[in-house]
């Protein structure tokens, strides 16, 4: 169970959490077209949108007011802002696998902590997907 | 001959899951137990798989908890029980990129993965559209994106570009795009080597559920029924389980559905000390039964 203020901090912050999420996924398929020899990977339009939604994620995520119960989970999306900010600043060299991979880990890693320290996070849309069907009847399989 | 030693592994399964979410159109029509497989193919000096399931640490609480998954077991234990250890598996077919196929690929250190190069592709591209379209990238784990590109790095991973024959001797893999994923595939098992076998199976992922969807709801008048989930159509995942079928002369209990709970009753199967479920489809020369 968590107070109305924290439950007010979990609304205030999925929004955030799933677009950093989506700028890391965005990122990171970006590497496997570089990884797989794409030559349109550095130059891919996705870049652009990455950075935008980042933008827009770290916006928000600066207003956000967390709860001593949220401390823990708002740390560690800090950290993962910071870090995925960190993998975004090293595509402006072309991309350069190993340079941008380091921080991207570190902070999916963050945003996989940040899911675990409090309910209404998810890494996968389980629901919409996998095993949805047990929870919700009428849901899909995986 | 039979070159090749086939086994259908369980390493979890949801108890009671709505068969609304498998068979098109059954809504509330009850549920039954949906096993979580892979699939290890051993011989001719090789070790292969077929998908390599979910990354428990990563997912299994949320499973177990919100969503009934149980009895998740690693790879290390759930290949034991056929004497197979993880850094022995050499070939790993994805059938598609949902997490509960691919995301234990840290597990299998020597392994090269295979892929269809659109499966990658599309989801990179749903990646870039909107929020709103955010229901298309439904089962993708980001962290098995990045799993991904360290497999590319250390060039183990394959991208296939629709059908390859021979991916290892008498092993086929046939792209099902637009079915239940963008880059779907399905991999045949020649157990002949025959290029015309009268030996075949089909291990076709997430393509069928069941059963019913390969031959519906009455066996004396078959009928394709489409799975629960299609990304891409339903007419194209129809159309490939006429092909499926068809490339095992038309002998249903031929294509493995690795959710499909029955396949106990039609081959030898036994439970293991974890629970767990081993089912053995075929033995090649000199290897002896897992299951006796």
């Amino acid at each position: 169970m968590v107070d109305n203020a924290t439950a007010a901090y979990i609304v205030e912050t999925q929004r955030c959490f799933e677009d950093l999420k989506q700028v890391a996924a965005q990122l990171a398929g970006l590497l496997v077209l570089a990884a797989a020899g794409s030559k349109e990977a550095a130059d891919h339009p996705m870049l652009g949108t990455a950075r935008e939604l980042f933008r827009e994620a770290n916006d928000a995520l600066r207003c956000a007011c967390p709860t001593d119960r949220a401390r823990k989970h708002y740390v560690q999306l800090v950290r993962a802002a910071s870090e995925i900010d960190k993998a975004l600043e090293e595509t402006s060299g072309g991309l350069k696998i190993e340079r941008i991979l380091v921080p991207l880990r570190a902070g999916y890693a963050a945003l996989e902590c940040a899911a675990d320290a409090l309910p209404g996070f998810e890494k996968v849309a389980y629901a919409r997907a996998c095993c949805g069907a047990a929870r919700f009847p009428g849901a899909h399989a995986p | 001959m039979t070159a090749y030693s086939l086994w259908v592994m369980e390493y979890a399964a949801v108890p009671n899951y709505p068969q609304s979410g498998l068979i098109y159109g059954m809504h509330n029509q009850g549920t039954r137990k949906l096993p979580y497989c892979y699939i290890v193919i051993k011989g001719q000096g090789q070790i292969a798989m077929v998908d390599v399931g979910y990354n428990h640490k990563a997912h299994g609480e949320v499973l177990a908890n919100t969503y009934g998954v149980r009895g998740w077991h690693p790879p290390r234990e759930v290949l034991e029980e056929i004497g197979v250890k993880p850094e022995d598996v050499s070939n790993i077919f994805i059938t598609h990129a949902h997490f509960d196929h691919m995301g234990n690929i840290e597990d299998f250190p020597n392994a090269t993965f295979y892929i269809e190069e659109r499966e990658l592709s599309k989801w990179v591209w749903t990646m870039s559209l909107e929020r709103r379209f955010r229901w298309l990238m439904l089962g993708i784990d980001p962290a098995d994106i990045l799993r991904v590109v360290d497999l590319a790095r250390q060039k183990r991973l394959v991208c296939v570009d629709g059908d390859r024959e021979n991916v290892l001797p008498g092993i086929d893999l046939h792209a099902a795009f637009d079915t239940h994923t963008w880059g779907s595939m399905y991999v045949t098992v020649r157990n002949d080597l025959a290029v015309n076998s009268e030996n075949s199976w089909v291990f076709c992922g997430d393509l069928a559920y069941t059963y019913e969807n390969l031959r519906g709801h009455q066996p004396n008048d078959p009928e394709y029924i489409p799975i629960g989930l299609a990304t891409g159509s339903q007419f194209n995942v129809i159309m490939t389980a006429e092909k499926m079928v068809n490339s095992v002369g038309g002998d249903v209990h031929r294509v493995i559905p690795p959710h499909e709970e029955r396949l106990k009753d039609l081959f030898p199967s036994r439970i293991t000390k974890n629970g767990l479920r081993v089912t053995e489809l075929a033995l090649a020369a000199g290897e002896k039964s897992r299951v006796g």
